[in-house]
This record gives structure tokens, C-alpha cells and sequence, in this order.
């Protein structure tokens, strides 16, 4: 018997070769002596070569006869636009920069340099004084496309059945995110794309189903801030904030919030929040570093939670 | 730069499916169609094979053909260490990107746009305008990658490509001392949307690995006497040079893999789930009370103060399970910030 890969590549070279769709035991004529004998043998080898074929992504397609004394018979092709990849026209530079690019954003998977032999780069080169560690899904590629090609998605998320135009894919301190517009309810919600119940299926709808909003920008589509992740208007919440802590706070605030400099070293802050569990991790996080001064109810909140971890 | 990638060797042979072969087999072959003729080495590095591979699969497919032209579809040969194509008439063109392969390509190119040093009009914007465009994909795909960049980076970055010694002042985690250090920068890399710096320290003698939001400066050491320094990519500092650097580099995500750090298991509410997402954890095993589902994760805790300020925050969501000598850690530190409140 022959080699797999060979008849493997010899189906393909004869699927792209044909003018006419191809019957089996036309294809097996042609590649005569590669597939077995016995009927049942054969047809059970060939749906293993088009699933293989299929596996690595080439478009087979097989079409019914719809009349004449072949009726009902399933014919092959590979439609050659299909297949073929068209001519990126890259140069050398910017070749090398996708491939760099790939050395340097780790995702865990192989398919990045499967992708940059395939627009005739070479290996992703392995150091570089930059790492990127970026989460995998594999419900991604489907959500992107489905962004792009403006196709309703749906999915489960936190037990509820969900409509969504999706607007924006954004990948923000290392998490995916999915903006859109839930039609259910009405309204534009962000959601947490490896939070989506996996065991019920993301379905895509057909493209052109909707329109984006035109002022939507995906790189602020959703608050970098999860103190102001929540549902009611924000409320300021007054912070004192050590000489150790105050610089990297003021950094992210913006100087504008700092409201007073003391000698100390330590600053007054005027903090933006939503959000009451973000809020009290975030101020938390500094431990004896910073004190909520105002409001009073935010602040009684602060040390009812830490006599209750301290009991 | 490839020439120095070591070539695999016939010792390391793994097994290879049908499929792996011929999917290799159709991104080399185009490829090799527009070389013409290239060293088989070349050909195995290129294509991350053993020089056998590479023999072994252009053998098969160049008896690969369809009557009436056997023989005459794909025309290759080796000779004297050479891979030598004829007439390129089949596989000229590799198979199209599909949507996983199109969106590992397009998230790469975006991540490292928000690099230091990387400029839209430059190759790595021009290559992935036109990957966009192949996609058939026209203005803004509502793909956005933010990396939250934070200012330190391109100074540590320029210092890690040039093996430059910088200074940093770090306020350490344990202690919140701000301590000056002179390191060597190996590489910077960002895990979970945080940015650390990979680092030779010099008083230690040790690869650290450093916050960049716990960095609050960093200088270039500046070259002495006769030194000329080497200029840090245009960011108009010039540095002293490092060499000799081997270690190797810990995968992003995977340093706190040391099993000399301690481990610390911890039970988990739902709501303190997040910890198992934003913090490596060696293992999360599912729990059922009385509560619901609980999560029993073990995560490699590097000191004290760490874990306290972990407890405090997730208060009545969480609980150490072991060590013993933890369990009081969340208490303490509640106690200390309790203090300050009522100081005041």
C-alpha cells in the first residue's frame, strides 16, 4: 500500500487538477491502486483522507447529482480560489516584523507560525527582549469574525440566554472582552468571553445584521477602571494615600484627582467609583498605605469589612 | 539570526502524522518554488525539521502525480546537500489562512504594535494592513488589543536588547522599602495584563524578576573613562554594556514554578474566584459544601505581606486551608489596617 502522505497529496493534486467534479471510484481509477479494492475498504479510506485534507483546512467540496443516471452520487472538487491563499504581497521587512511579532506575543498554540509559513515567513524567533503572554480561546477566531463581518452571536453567560451585536474584541489586563449590544436587554453590556457558558454553543448569525454605533472606539470601548465597572452613577470617594504609595496611585488617578499635597510626602485623592467591591479591593490593596476619608458611609463600610476578617 | 538556531538532529525524531507531514509539506513547497534551489539545512531550520525530514518528505511527494503527467507535478530533487525545484506547476501558492491561524496573526501583530519602538507607518503596521486587507476586511475590524504600556517599559526593553546595565528603584512587596538597584535586563514580558522585567541583579547575582508598577524610576548607568557605551535605541542614553549572560529564560507565566517558593492552598467563594485567574495557581480541585461550589486552589505564595493583603481583600471569601502558620495571615494584616482607621 502507499504511503498516506503520498496518496494524501496525490487526492489533492487531482481534487485541484479537475475540470469536473470527481465520483470515487473516478478518483480512485485515477489514483489507481492506492485505495483498496473492496468497496466498503475504500469509501471507508477516503472519508478519512477528506477528513485529514479537511483537518488542515482544505475546502473539499462534494456535490450531489441532482439528475441523469448518477443521480443522488457524490462528486469532489477543490475549488482553486478557495484554497489558495491570495498574494499578501509582503515584503521581506514586513515579513520579518509579523515574525517577530509572533516570537514575542505567546499565546500557546503553534497556529501563529503555522500562519507565518503560510504568508511565506520564516520561524518565529525565539528571543527577544519581549514576552507577551496573551490568553488562548478557542471561541475567539468566531467572535472576531463574527465582529468584523457584523454577524449576531449567541451564547450563555451568568445562566442567561444572550442576543448580542457584537461591536469590539478587546483584550484588556489580560482578559477578553466582548462589547456589544444585548438585544434581550436592551441594552450595550461587556462580557468576559472565558466566562461564556461552554457547554451551551456560540451560534453566528449571518453578516451585515446590524450596524456599529459610528463613535464607538474598541480601544475604550469598555472602562479600564473596574472601580467604575458598575451599573449607578460613580460617586468620589475621598482617599488618603502614603508617601510609599503615592506616586503609583497619582499615576493612575492623573494628577488631576490629587486634591492636596502634604508635607509627609502623602497625597488627598478624589477617586471616581461604581462600583463598591472594585472600590474596597482597590483601596484594600494598599493596606495601611491609604484611609478613606469621605464619604462616611463608604468609609464605615471599609472598617466593618476589616473587623470582620480581623475577628 | 537563524543560522545560529541549532538544527534538530535525527536523535530527536518525534513522531509525525500524515497530516502534520502534508501540512508542512504545503508551506514548504511553495516556498521552495520561488527559491529555485536551497541547502537542505537552510530548508530544516526554516521549517523547524530534522535534515531526514526534509529529505524523506520531498522524496515522497516527488514521486507524487496524476497520470498523464506522473512524475511531472511537483519537480524536486536533491542533490549534494540541495533541494533543487524544476518547473513549479502544483502547490505554487500555500492554502489560505483559515480564522485561527488569520486571528493568532492579526492578535500578534496588534500586541506588538504596543511595544516600545513600534510605529504604524513602519513594516509591522504596512504587513498587517495588508494581512487586512487579504481578509477582506475594510477600516476598523472592532479587534483592539491593549497592552496598558506602562513608561518604564521602553527604557528596560531598549536596556534587554542591548544588555545594558540600568538602575531601578524598586519598592520591594515584602517590605516597601525603595531600594536602589543596579540590574541587567534580560527581557520584559508581560502575564496577565501585568508588566514584569526579567533581570540579572547584581548584588544578589541572581535572575529577578521585577514589577515595572513597583519600579518608580529607572536610569541608564552611564559608560566611565574610555568606554563608549552602547546608545539605548534612540531613547538618547547611553549605557555600559553587559555580557556573558546564559541563563535561561523562565517562560512568561511559569517562573513562580520555583518549588522553592511556598505553597499556600486556599478556599475560595465564588466571589473570590478571580483569584484563580489573575494569580498562577499549581492547582484548583472543586469543592461542594454547604455554601455551594468552592474552589481549593494551591498557589505559590512568595511572602507574607503578599498573602495578607490577598485575605483582606477577599475577607469572608476566602480562608487558608494550609499551612497552618498561615491561617493567621488575613487577621493580622486586617488588625494593622484597622489600626490606622482608628488613629484617626
Amino acid at each position: 500500500m502507499v504511503d498516506r502522505v503520498e496518496r494524501l497529496t496525490n487526492l489533492l493534486a487531482l481534487l485541484l487538477e479537475t475540470t469536473e467534479p470527481l465520483s470515487l471510484v473516478q478518483i480512485a481509477g485515477e489514483l489507481e491502486g492506492q485505495y483498496p479494492e473492496g468497496q466498503v475498504a475504500r469509501r471507508g479510506a477516503f472519508e478519512r483522507d477528506k477528513a485529514a485534507l479537511r483537518e488542515i483546512g482544505v475546502p473539499i467540496e462534494g456535490i450531489i447529482q441532482a439528475g441523469g443516471p448518477y443521480a443522488g452520487q457524490t462528486r469532489y472538487r477543490i475549488d482553486r480560489r478557495a484554497y489558495e491563499l491570495a498574494d499578501l504581497q509582503l515584503d521581506d521587512d514586513e515579513r520579518r516584523a509579523l515574525q517577530v511579532a509572533v516570537a514575542a506575543i505567546r499565546t500557546g498554540s503553534d497556529l501563529g507560525q503555522e500562519a507565518l509559513w503560510k504568508v511565506g515567513a520564516g520561524i518565529a524567533e525565539p528571543e527577544h527582549p519581549v514576552a507577551v503572554a496573551v490568553p488562548s480561546l478557542p471561541v475567539l477566531p468566531r467572535l472576531r469574525e463574527a465582529v468584523a463581518t457584523r454577524a449576531v452571536v449567541s451564547f450563555r453567560y451568568r445562566g442567561l440566554d444572550r442576543e448580542v451585536e457584537p461591536w469590539a474584541l478587546v483584550l484588556r489586563e489580560g482578559f477578553w472582552y466582548l462589547v456589544g449590544y444585548d438585544r434581550a436587554r436592551g441594552a450595550r453590556r461587556t462580557f468576559r468571553v472565558d466566562r461564556l457558558d461552554e457547554e451551551a454553543e456560540v451560534q453566528v448569525g449571518s453578516p451585515s445584521a446590524f450596524e456599529r454605533p459610528d463613535d464607538l472606539d474598541p480601544a475604550t470601548a469598555i472602562p479600564s477602571d473596574p472601580k467604575l465597572l458598575g451599573v449607578g452613577e460613580p460617586i468620589e470617594v475621598v482617599v488618603l494615600v502614603d508617601a510609599a504609595r503615592a506616586r503609583r496611585v497619582e499615576h493612575e488617578v492623573g494628577p488631576e484627582r490629587v486634591t492636596e499635597r502634604r508635607p509627609d510626602g502623602s497625597i488627598v485623592v478624589t477617586v471616581p467609583t461604581a462600583n463598591p467591591v472594585a472600590f474596597r479591593s482597590w483601596v484594600l490593596g494598599m493596606l495601611e498605605h491609604a484611609e478613606v476619608l469621605a464619604p462616611p458611609s463608604v468609609r464605615e463600610d471599609v472598617v466593618a469589612w476589616l473587623e470582620a476578617v480581623a475577628r | 539570526v537563524s543560522a545560529e538556531r541549532p538544527v534538530r538532529t535525527g536523535s530527536r525524531r518525534r513522531h509525525r502524522n500524515a497530516e502534520a507531514r502534508l501540512r508542512r509539506l504545503l508551506v514548504m513547497l511553495p516556498w521552495l518554488m520561488e527559491q529555485g534551489s536551497v541547502p537542505v539545512a537552510e530548508v530544516a531550520r526554516r521549517f523547524d525539521l530534522t535534515e531526514d525530514e526534509v529529505a524523506a518528505d520531498l522524496e515522497l511527494v516527488s514521486l507524487c502525480g496524476l497520470p498523464p503527467f506522473v512524475d511531472e507535478l511537483i519537480d524536486v530533487f536533491i542533490d549534494e546537500g540541495t533541494v533543487f525545484v524544476g518547473v513549479p506547476r502544483l502547490f505554487t501558492r500555500a492554502l489560505r489562512l483559515d480564522a485561527p491561524e488569520a486571528f493568532e496573526l492579526l492578535v500578534a501583530g496588534r500586541a506588538a504594535m504596543q511595544l516600545p519602538g513600534a510605529d504604524p507607518e513602519g513594516p509591522l503596521g504596512r504587513g498587517l494592513a495588508k494581512l487586512a486587507a487579504a481578509l477582506g476586511e475594510v477600516g476598523d475590524d472592532g479587534l483592539a488589543v491593549d497592552l496598558e504600556r506602562p513608561g518604564s517599559a521602553d527604557l528596560l526593553v531598549a536596556a534587554a536588547a542591548a544588555t545594558a546595565r540600568v538602575e531601578l528603584a524598586h519598592r520591594s512587596a515584602s517590605t516597601d522599602e525603595l531600594v536602589d538597584r543596579v540590574v541587567v535586563p534580560r527581557r520584559v514580558h508581560v502575564d496577565r495584563g501585568r508588566w514584569y522585567v526579567d533581570a540579572h541583579d547584581e548584588r544578589s547575582g541572581q535572575l529577578r524578576t521585577f514589577r515595572l508598577d513597583r519600579i518608580e524610576e529607572v536610569r541608564a548607568v552611564p559608560p566611565e573613562g574610555g568606554d563608549p557605551g552602547v546608545d539605548l535605541a534612540g531613547l538618547g542614553t547611553t549605557a555600559v554594556r553587559a555580557e556573558g549572560f546564559t541563563e535561561p529564560l523562565p517562560e512568561p507565566g511559569r517562573w513562580f514554578e520555583d518549588p522553592g517558593v511556598e505553597r499556600v492552598t486556599l478556599r475560595l467563594a465564588p466571589a473570590a474566584r478571580w483569584v484563580v485567574e489573575r494569580y498562577p495557581v499549581d492547582e484548583v480541585t472543586v469543592e461542594q459544601g454547604g455554601a455551594g461550589e468552592m474552589l481549593l486552589a494551591r498557589l505559590p505564595v512568595v511572602d507574607d505581606r503578599w498573602l495578607g493583603r490577598l485575605l483582606v481583600r477577599l475577607g469572608p471569601d476566602a480562608e487558608v486551608v494550609e499551612p497552618v502558620e498561615r491561617r493567621d495571615a488575613g487577621r493580622r494584616a486586617a488588625a494593622a489596617v484597622l489600626a490606622r482607621y482608628r488613629r484617626s
